[in-house]
Parts: structure tokens; sequence; C-alpha cells
């Protein structure tokens, strides 16, 4: 049994993660109907940028988890300006296929960086001795960063429910031309939907890097794991992106533990999701949480 | 009708048949056959070496996996990112023969153009399957589903025994009527049977795109409910998109089998997906002579990156590919480039080069 609970903290840690990095999915999706295909990529990138920070440029971990937040929200809102903003009313299919365009771009660059070839890994910012419930163990580092998610979830929810630039966004999502009428600045947000999913990016990058360790490949799958994820818990709803990820985490921790090794069977969590996601995809399009699109013909 | 049937000035349409015609003056017919034959005759002049034959016979095979994609991407307007997959599902029934009977089975080698047939039928199946979700759904949450089987083919090769982990699984020379194909011959015999296959698919996807079916995608593309209310089925419509697209990538991929002499899971490749849609953008989307073009720009660039990045790899460190990292950069800005500055692709040069050539010495 507390194998069971073991798995069921693992799957909340990695699903907390979920939740956030398709936080910055849904946020693209929301205000332009992009689906954002580099998402991963942007993720892997923070990810980097925090390491860079803290190791080699030895600034305090808080600091540069902070910094490299507001590094890629720059970067991301430059990426929206230089490539994106002149495609803005061309068929959205090009603009889907700019940004499987710039996946591969960014590829291209962590590759030139040592980052593609080698592995590392985080100091230990936190105490190595996890913390015991009983049988059941979490470390300091995922604690600390599921903390942070939530804490970010929360923080990002209220912005979108309260805050005039949250429902300027939200505006958007529903009517750019009702909304341009009424004085909300279409290319604006649009950029500004994109400085935030690289904000988030770069803090579950942070996080997935002090967790897992900085390996290319595993950031790389961990990034496309994004979508089965936004599909599960529908593309536009920031409630469904928090529970179709812990429910993501869970399946995959759940798989891997109970699965793999037994009927020959391997690599279970790494493909589980996807066949999900096509189940999904055939049964209830919408997601969990996503609105349906009503047609009226 | 025109009076003159090969000289035409301009265009003297008197009907949506003469409008629907492939070739408009007998000149474009004759220069068109020429053009053919010279594709066939060339190598009996021209002695290649085996590298530029291969190279050759790549830029072919992508062709007809191109063909497939622009089908569905730039005809039928839903994206795919696992068209290297649906390659793949090709070259891995040549493949699963092949473990199965015997690498050296008279199947395999004296029935291969049953065995290509076959592929590009499975192909179809698992096309049919993973557009499914599109009696459901709108356009864009189909590359979900794209990704979703590439990532699940990759998985289904990797783990399982039968597909050798991955690893290489060979294919045996094929024998023609003269007898076995040996090496000497191989890359040349198999440039003339893609040769054979691409125009057999060019003819075949042009004559398509005139008939009802292939309207049908055209109008499913540009506004499905429109096409709905007029009769077509958008849904139904979209998944014979997909099988079709599959069926080519199958035919594909299993010229690939044949052409390398065996299958190995680094050929398709999310990486390899991209570069066919990238083939796709460069060449021309929803252009039938985009899908030549794109393939053959690609696959020169493709070379280039590799000669640049051997020239200029011992400037950094030796533990760093320089290729690895260049490909995906160069793909990647081809990409971007293409669709921000020429979005109709190299297929909008030809087409305005042609009409230069055609009004010349008079200007438009």
């Amino acid at each position: 049994m507390s194998y069971f609970f073991q798995l069921v903290i693992s799957g909340i840690v990695v699903g907390s993660i979920y939740a956030l990095s398709a936080l910055g999915f849904v946020l693209i999706y929301k205000s332009s109907r992009v689906l954002n295909i580099a998402h991963g990529q942007i993720i892997a990138s923070g990810c980097f940028i925090t390491y860079a920070l803290t190791v080699w440029a030895g600034i305090p971990i808080y600091i540069s988890f902070l910094a490299s937040m507001v590094i890629t929200f720059f970067l991301a809102m430059s990426v929206e300006r230089i490539f994106l903003r002149r495609l803005i009313g061309e068929p959205i299919i090009s603009v889907i296929m700019v940004t499987i365009g710039l996946m591969s771009i960014i590829d291209g660059f962590i590759y030139l960086t040592p980052f593609g070839s080698e592995n590392f890994s985080f100091p230990q910012f936190f105490p190595t001795e996890p913390i015991q419930f009983g049988d059941v163990s979490i470390s300091w580092t995922q604690l600390v960063g599921v903390i942070i998610t939530f804490v970010l979830i929360a923080a990002f929810s209220w912005f979108f429910k309260k805050s005039t630039v949250g429902i300027s966004m939200r505006a958007v999502s529903d009517d750019q031309f009702a909304s341009m009428s009424i004085g909300v600045s279409v290319p604006k947000v649009f950029g500004l939907a994109w400085a935030t999913a690289g904000l988030t990016a770069a803090a579950s990058g942070g996080i997935i890097g002090n967790i897992t360790g900085l390996n290319f490949d595993v950031l790389h799958s961990f990034g496309i794991t994004v979508f089965p994820v936004v599909i599960l818990g529908g593309l536009d709803s920031i409630l469904g992106a928090v529970v179709a990820g812990i429910i993501m985490g869970l399946i995959q921790q759940f798989a891997s533990g109970y699965l793999d090794g037994n009927w020959g069977l391997y690599g279970t969590a790494e493909i589980l999701p996807y066949i999900i996601l096509l189940v999904i995809l055939l049964f209830k399009p919408h997601g969990l949480f996503g609105t349906h699109e009503i047609e009226r013909v | 009708m025109s009076a003159n049937r090969w000289l035409a000035t301009g265009n003297y349409y008197s009907s949506y048949k003469e409008e629907q015609r492939i070739f408009s003056t007998h000149s474009d017919r004759l220069i068109f056959t020429l053009f053919l034959l010279s594709l066939f005759i060339w190598p009996l002049f021209l002695d290649l070496s085996s590298k530029y034959m291969l190279v050759i016979d790549n830029i072919l095979v992508a062709i007809i996996a191109v063909l497939g994609l622009n089908l569905l991407t730039g005809f039928a307007g839903l994206i795919s990112i696992g068209h290297a997959a649906f390659v793949g599902v090709g070259a891995y029934t040549v493949a699963s023969f092949s473990t199965v009977i015997g690498d050296n089975h008279v199947f395999l080698t004296h029935w291969w153009p049953l065995v290509i047939l076959i592929a590009g039928l499975v192909g179809a199946v698992f096309g049919a399957f993973v557009g499914l979700p599109s009696f459901r759904l709108r356009h864009l949450y189909l590359l979900m589903a794209t990704l979703s089987f590439q990532i699940i083919f990759q998985w289904a090769i990797n783990f399982s025994s039968f597909f050798n982990q991955g690893q290489t699984i060979f294919v045996p020379r094929v024998y023609w009527l003269t007898g076995k194909v040996m090496r000497k011959e191989h890359y040349l015999f198999w440039y003339y049977v893609i040769l054979v296959v691409i125009v057999l698919f060019g003819f075949g996807i042009r004559n398509l795109l005139r008939t009802r079916h292939g309207r049908c995608l055209v109008a499913v593309r540009d506004n499905d409910r429109a096409a709905d209310a007029m009769g077509m089925h958008p849904g139904l419509t979209k998944v014979y998109a997909f099988a079709l697209s599959g069926f080519l990538a199958g035919v594909a991929g299993a010229l690939h089998a044949y052409l390398y002499r065996g299958v190995g899971f680094e050929s398709f490749t999310l990486h390899h997906s991209i570069v066919y849609l990238a083939m796709a953008i460069v060449g021309g989307m929803g252009t039938l002579n985009g899908s030549f073009w794109g393939p053959a720009a690609i696959q020169i660039l493709e070379l280039q990156v590799e000669n640049l990045a051997e020239k200029a790899g011992h400037l950094f460190p030796s533990n760093m590919n320089l290729a690895t990292a260049l490909r995906p950069l160069t793909f990647g800005l081809v990409i971007v480039l293409f669709l921000m500055f020429e979005p109709r692709g190299i297929a909008n040069w030809w087409r305005i080069v042609r009409s230069y050539v055609k009004l010349w010495p008079f200007r438009y």
C-alpha cells in the first residue's frame, strides 16, 4: 500500500509541473487560437537559462529563477513580435506551421549550446534528507517545486479573473472584433499572452530541471507530453490544464510503477498519454473542461 | 475552341471541360512529353556515381511522400506532423514481411511490386485510423492526432523485439526480367522504378484533382460548412484524404526500404516529419508541382548543410555534432522564412518564370 501512496505522491509532483507547463500553452491558445507547437522547447530553454544563471554566473537560485522568468518573458514576446505579428490575419494553419518551424529552430539553437550534447544537474539547494510520512517520502526539492507551482497557478487564475489585462485577454479570446471596438489592442494582447506563456514556461522549466536534471531528450519528451495534457483538459481551460496535468502525472506514475516489466511492456509511461490523446480526440474532443464550439449553420 | 491548339495566345475556353484540361496547348503537351522522355533516357548518356544516384533516388522517394503530404496539408488543409511515421509504416510493412517469411523469400524478391502495393494499403489503413477523429473535430485538432501517432509509432518500433528494437532489418535484392538486380545497377534500377511510380501517381493525382473527389478536398479545406451544405461529407472527406496520403506515404516507405535494402528506425523520427513538412511548404502548399520542387530543394540544402558542418566542424568542441545542430536550425528557418515571405513556395516562382517565358518578348 505504501508503494501505491508513493506513486500517488510522485504522480502529483509530476502532474503539477505538467499543469504549470500546460498553463502557458493554454494562455496562447486562449487568446490567439494558436496551437504553440514550440512550447516544449521554450520550457527547455527556460530550464537551461536558469541553470546557466545559477551555476555558471553564480547567482543565487531564487534570484536566477525569477531572472530566467523575466528573460523568457521578453524572449517569448520578441518571438511573437518577430515571427507571428506579421502573420495576424493569415490563415491559422500557416501560423501553426510557423510554430512548428520555431520548434525546429529552438532545437537547433539548443544543440549549438553545451546543453544539447551533455547532461547537467543542479546542485542541491535543499536538505537532501527526504521528508517521511510513515513509509511515504517526498524530497524537499519536489515539495518546494509543487508549492511554487500551485502558487503560480493560483496567481495566474487570479490574474485572469480579476486584473484588467487578464480580462482584456479573455475578451480577445472571446471576440477579437468586439474587443477591438472597445479599445483593447489585440496585437498587444497577443504579445502579452506569449510573454506570460514564456514566463510560466521558464518557471516550469526551472522546477523540472531541479527535479529531473538537465537532459535535453528528457526535457524534449516532457515538452511534448504537454499536448496530451491540454487535450485532456480542454484546450482553453486553465482549470482543465491543472486537473488534466495531475491526472496525466498519476497515470504515468502508475503505468511505470505497475505495468513496466510485466507482460513484456516497457516505456508505457511515455506512450500512455498519447493513446489517451487519441481516445479523447475520438470520443470527447473538447476535453474535460474545454468549451464546446457550437456551430450554427 | 481556339482555332490553333499549338500556339494559343490567351485563354479561349468555351466550356468547363476545356478549362479543366491538363495541357492547354499541344505545345505544352509536347514539351512535357519531351521532358519525361529525357528523364528516362539521360542515364544512358551520363554515368553518375552511386553517391549521386542515391541522392537522386532519395529526392524521388521524398517526392512521393510529399505528394501525399501535400494532398493532405495543401489540398485538404490538415496539418500532419506525423508523416514520417506513415512512411515508416510502409517501410516496416516490408520489414515485417522480411522477418516473418525470411528475407530471401520469393514473395519479397520476385513479387516486390505487390509488396509495395500492400505497403501502400497498410499505410492507407493507418492513415484512415488516425484521421478518424475528423468525424467529430474541426481541422486543427487533428494535428495532435498525427503527433501522437508519430510518438506511438516510435515507441512501438523501439520497444518491440519483432521490429528488432529499431535496429536495421534487412530487405533482399529484387529480381527483374533480366535476373537479380546487382549492386552496380541497384540505384539505377530503383531510379527507373521510382520514376515510373511518380509518373503514375503524378498523373493520378492531377486527374483526381479534376474530379468530384479531388475538388471535394479543396472545398472542405476552404469552408467545410459550405461543403456540407453542398452535399459533401466533411468528416468522410478528411478521413479519405488521410487514407490517400497514408497510401502514398506507405508506397514511399516501401520504396525507401527496398532502396536502402534495410529498414531502421532512425529514418522515421519526428525530425523527418518536420523535414517533410518543410519540403511541402518550400515547394508550395496546394500546388502539384510544388511537391516536386520542395524535396529537390530541401535535399540539396541538406547536402550543403552537411558539407558546411564537415568543414566548420573543427571550429567547435569535439563532443558537439554540428550537423545535428544545423539541420533543425536550417529546416526551421526555411519553414518560417518561406511562410513569412513566400507562402506560395517555389511553385510560385515557377509560375512567374513560366508566364514570363510564355509571353516573351512581351511583358505582362
